[in-house]
């Protein structure tokens, strides 16, 4: 019943983004209704700042707006896309955020942070159970623990390979070695599993 | 960063998935971006990666934005008014019946187990939320508190909880007159740690209740409640 509701939520989100692209404002909104609280969840995580998660949202749906013609329905299902446009520049802008407050120091930052707490939902947790929603889970668990962590914490919390061996307690050279391996090995499984191409 | 060499699908491949995980450094990421524009081969591997890895990220639980956001989208694409909060009929949390059921005896209770369970900051009364959803039988099943000035809300069970398989519990803010806000998942057990974008004050102020909604996996796919509402509870301030 699951898989049966989220085969339907998949074709009523495709069946909006292509009406979308056809710049019908209806199905633009109730798009942006029926996505953007778990897009803002993802920004959130990455960012940590609120406003800069209302903002990457914003541009993400300005951006859909504008090209939503290219979305392809055989190659991905649309709240993936949609999740990788607000991922995307999300990392951009971390990226660029890096290079510009050098010079602050932690505390500067911190006013704005939200707090994620720490007995929430982890990243690995948060890993596995995106993966078991999309009946993946066996290639979570093909990864070694490292790589594993690694992974799950560069993807949801945006953590670069410096801060993934500080928050690891490993050297950089194990840290990237982790994330490479991990990756190939995930890349093999899902495409095993048919879920993307 | 030398694309050209024999080995070129690999290194591409590589880091393509750098590129979609996260972990390049912005020059790099720039370098790549501006290569895939001009480069099908490269663009496609990016693709690729974005789209195998934005798959797993299913299952963050939902955060509803805040109402400025569509605005600000609706005014830089210069769309009409309306559309996101359009076509609604008359949904459960707007009907009278349940107000009527968050009646006094749940001031009581939230008193009686708010002192009881959160006796170190019971000195400071008036820095505490506290919220008591109960059943239909008006039996107390969660509790929800947070200091006033705090950024979570800790979900606890009082009494066991049975969700049935592939159901998720979602938490709601049924700010008077607006539409539910998602406050996010509980586990099956029923405990929870909410971070919320600002204080619980805040982020509260002018919801006196709270309700608990059977959704799918994940969370109502919609930023409303759409399964059948368990529990309710008025919000206190002890």
């Amino acid at each position: 019943m699951a898989l049966l509701q989220s085969g339907d939520r998949n074709a009523t989100l495709a069946d909006l983004v292509a009406r979308t692209a056809l710049a019908d404002q209806r199905a633009f909104a109730e798009l942006y209704r029926r996505t953007s609280s778990h897009l803002h969840a993802v920004a959130l995580r990455i960012l940590r700042e609120p406003t800069a998660a209302e903002e990457v949202l914003q541009e993400s749906f300005v951006s859909v707006w504008h090209h939503a013609g290219s979305y392809d329905a055989a190659r991905s299902q649309p709240q993936t896309w949609l999740t990788s446009i607000v991922r995307n520049r999300c990392l951009d802008r971390l990226r660029r955020r890096d290079l510009d407050t050098v010079t602050l120091t932690r505390d500067d930052e911190e006013e704005t942070e939200i707090d994620l707490p720490a007995d929430g939902p982890t990243a690995v947790e948060l890993l596995i159970a995106g993966a078991e929603a999309r009946s993946v889970r066996a290639c979570i668990e093909t990864l070694e623990g490292g790589q594993r962590q690694a992974i799950a914490l560069a993807f949801f919390q945006g953590l670069t390979h410096a801060e993934l061996a500080q928050q690891l307690r490993e050297p950089l050279g194990t840290v990237k070695s982790w994330v490479r391996r991990g990756l190939e090995r995930l890349k093999q499984c899902l495409e095993r599993a048919g879920l993307v191409r | 960063m030398n694309l050209s060499r024999p080995d070129r699908s690999l290194r591409l491949d590589a880091l393509a998935a750098q590129y979609a995980l996260g972990t390049l450094s912005a020059p790099a990421r720039r370098r790549l971006a501006a290569i895939a524009k001009t480069d099908p081969a490269v663009g496609a591997a990016l693709r690729d990666w974005e789209l195998r890895l934005g798959a797993l990220a299913d299952a963050v639980p939902p955060i509803v934005p805040a109402p400025r956001v569509w605005e600000g989208i609706r005014r830089r694409l210069g769309l009409g008014v309306g559309g996101a909060e359009s076509n609604r009929s008359t949904p459960w949390w707007a009907s009278v019946s349940l107000w009527r059921g968050l009646a006094l005896a749940g001031f009581a209770l939230a008193f009686a187990l708010g002192v009881a369970l959160l006796s170190p900051v019971a000195e400071r009364p008036e820095e505490r939320i506290v919220v008591v959803l109960a059943g239909q039988d008006a039996k107390p099943v969660l509790l929800v508190s947070a200091d006033r000035g705090g950024r979570y809300l800790t979900v606890k069970a009082v009494a066991p909880l049975s969700v049935p398989a592939q159901r998720a519990l979602e938490l709601w803010a049924l700010p008077e007159g607006k539409d539910p806000l998602s406050l996010g998942l509980l586990s099956a057990s029923g405990t929870a740690r909410i971070p919320l974008a600002s204080s619980a004050g805040v982020v509260l102020q002018g919801t006196p209740a709270l309700a608990v909604s059977l959704e799918p996996p994940g969370g109502s796919p919609t930023g409303k409640p759409t399964g059948p509402v368990l529990y309710t509870g008025g919000v206190q301030y002890l």
